[in-house]
């Protein structure tokens, strides 16, 4: 499974590429999420939960989507996740992406409740199982934009 | 309405593949043309034209726009068309278009309605295309920044399959190779002249592991169309109608961290009950199937759906499958024309060949890939990140 080594200047050149075309896609918070970036930028992993009824909505929306009421607060999170699934991406992604291969996309369970799609860093990737334990780690892209990703909490795990 | 209220008469398709020089108002066209000299009826009968929204519109001559603005009954001439409308939720949309038929139909406004689709990739570059289909199947604040692609969901919910279900990679890959062989009996199909295996299958270079290249779909140009009557006219006017005899289906969500049922192994449980409700309404049993026409679109997901479908046999899907049971030939024959897998996949209308295929069976006009004696089938389709899934039971009898 391991990547072959991905020249992406050549790649360039031969699809006629712009710069632009190897920017990264980021998070466009909405006026309903804006919150959760703001605290991941503080490397803090929260949640939306509704005053009323107790859900936790992720990704959140505009009101409760259990009750429909807006009144809600951001929780902390307690930062620890399980692994339901995963891929390693080796080839096909978008050319952003290729100088990350390869890389693992992965289902993950909040003992909160919410469930999220992310990268498993800092782990060797033989060594991944469903049900193991992750703990969030804060990926500081730029100076807006941090991005919450997961690495296993065992170390002999870790890559 | 009951089972068997409404019918399709005739079909037209032209071949899956790359065309680049094809547009897809041509293929329109075509398939409008092809479906109604199938039919047997005359072009000024159709009362209302529907064409499937189709994906990666060119914003310099937007097929979508034409069409919704009335584009195609004019073009072929159908000037007692009444009604206009386009229809779509991705590869759910041969399901919804066709519900909105039955609703005009049911309305008596006319009691025929044309049905269309149409669609060219290839006038997008490699770098359009993959730009599109990594925001198509993702979420694009909480999961396109993480690198996720349609091809990594299809990986998860694999990963997470197998290792749920203990099925195997060589039961996945199977799931390719039997596409492939209904493929090869297929003239309209983008990949019917070369038989892959097991092994090749396996051992074709990893795209988001576990998944390969040759589990992953490929895009296509292509399109087709079909007649819808009310089964009183089908049987005045067709020699062999193929009625509809009832359907069900799910939501769960648009994004996949949000599906109902969390369990990677349960999905098929899940649907089980949707497929139920089909069996049910059409006073049908898995047992009196004579074909699975499966949208799977990635081979896990037809895995999935056929646990849903409670195929009569103690062995699992993948036992199934890699027994070569659901190839021609075999005692379950799924997905009679390869599907997205083989066919090649043509944005929202992998669910239209789907149908079309099923009507042609039914009719015993399947050509090479003919079912002997094909007489009721079930059909699904679904849409999105695996959003949704709809079952329809079709034959060429209403059973009592």
């Amino acid at each position: 499974m391991a990547g072959e080594k991905i020249d992406i200047e050549a790649i360039k050149a031969m699809l006629n590429l712009t710069d632009e075309d190897l920017v990264k896609p980021l998070p466009i918070p909405t006026k309903w999420s804006q919150p959760f970036w703001d605290a991941s930028k503080q490397h803090k992993l929260v949640l939306k939960k509704c005053s009323k009824c107790g859900f936790i909505d992720h990704p959140p929306y505009l009101y409760c989507t259990n009750c429909q009421e807006d009144e809600h607060e951001w929780v902390e999170a307690s930062g620890r996740a399980t692994l339901a699934a995963y891929a390693i991406n080796t080839f096909g992604v978008p050319f952003p992406f290729w100088v990350d291969l390869p890389y693992v996309v992965a289902m993950i369970d909040l003992p909160e409740g919410p469930r999220m799609i992310s990268n498993i860093v800092e782990c060797d990737q033989e060594k991944l199982e469903n049900g193991m334990e992750l703990e969030v780690v804060f990926d500081d892209v730029n100076d807006d934009i941090t991005l919450p990703k997961w690495r296993p909490v065992d170390e002999s795990k870790r890559g | 309405m009951g089972a068997g209220d409404f019918a399709v008469i005739g079909t037209g398709e032209v071949p899956t593949g790359n065309y680049p020089d094809r547009s897809e108002f041509e293929i329109a066209y075509e398939v409008s043309r092809m479906a109604i000299r199938d039919a047997g009826i005359d072009k000024n009968e159709i009362g209302a034209v529907l064409t499937a929204g189709h994906i990666m519109s060119n914003p310099d001559n937007d097929y979508n726009t034409e069409m919704f603005f009335g584009r195609l009954p004019e073009a072929i001439g159908a000037n007692g068309c009444k009604v206009v409308a386009t229809t779509i939720s991705g590869g759910a949309s041969s399901f919804s278009i066709r519900k909105t038929a039955e609703g005009i139909l049911e309305s008596g406004e006319t009691d025929t309605v044309l049905v269309v689709h149409a669609q060219r990739f290839s006038q997008f570059s490699a770098n359009e295309q993959a730009k599109y289909f990594s925001i198509a199947g993702s979420d694009v604040e909480w999961e396109v920044p993480y690198g996720m692609t349609y091809n990594s969901l299809a990986a998860i919910v694999t990963q997470g399959y197998m290792a749920y279900m203990g099925a195997t990679i060589e039961q996945v890959a199977a799931v390719c190779v039997a596409c492939r062989k209904w493929a090869m009996l297929q003239p309209n199909a983008m990949y019917n002249n070369k038989e892959i295996t097991v092994e090749k299958v396996v051992n074709a270079r990893v795209v988001s592991w576990p998944l390969t290249t040759l589990m992953c779909n490929v895009l296509g140009d292509g399109g087709s169309a079909y007649i819808m009557t009310t089964a009183e006219k089908a049987r005045k006017v067709c020699d062999k109608p193929v009625y509809v005899l009832g359907e069900a289906s799910e939501y769960s969500h648009r994004t996949i961290t949000r599906s109902r049922q969390k369990d990677p192994g349960k999905m098929g449980e899940d649907l089980a009950v949707t497929a139920r409700l089909a069996y049910d309404r059409s006073n049908l049993g898995p047992e009196d199937m004579d074909i699975f026409e499966i949208y799977g679109s990635y081979p896990v997901i037809s895995l999935i759906v056929m646990d849903a479908l409670d195929i009569p046999d103690e062995r699992t899907s993948g036992e199934l499958v890699l027994a070569g049971e659901t190839s021609p030939g075999g005692k379950y024959p799924v997905s009679t024309n390869g599907e997205a897998l083989s066919f090649g996949h043509t944005g929202t209308g992998v669910g239209f060949s789907t149908f079309v295929e099923s009507v042609r069976q039914l009719q015993g006009r399947a050509g090479a890939a003919q079912v002997e004696g094909a007489k009721f089938l079930v059909e699904n389709c679904g849409g999105g990140a695996f959003m949704d899934c709809h079952f329809t039971l079709m034959g060429s009898e209403v059973p009592q």
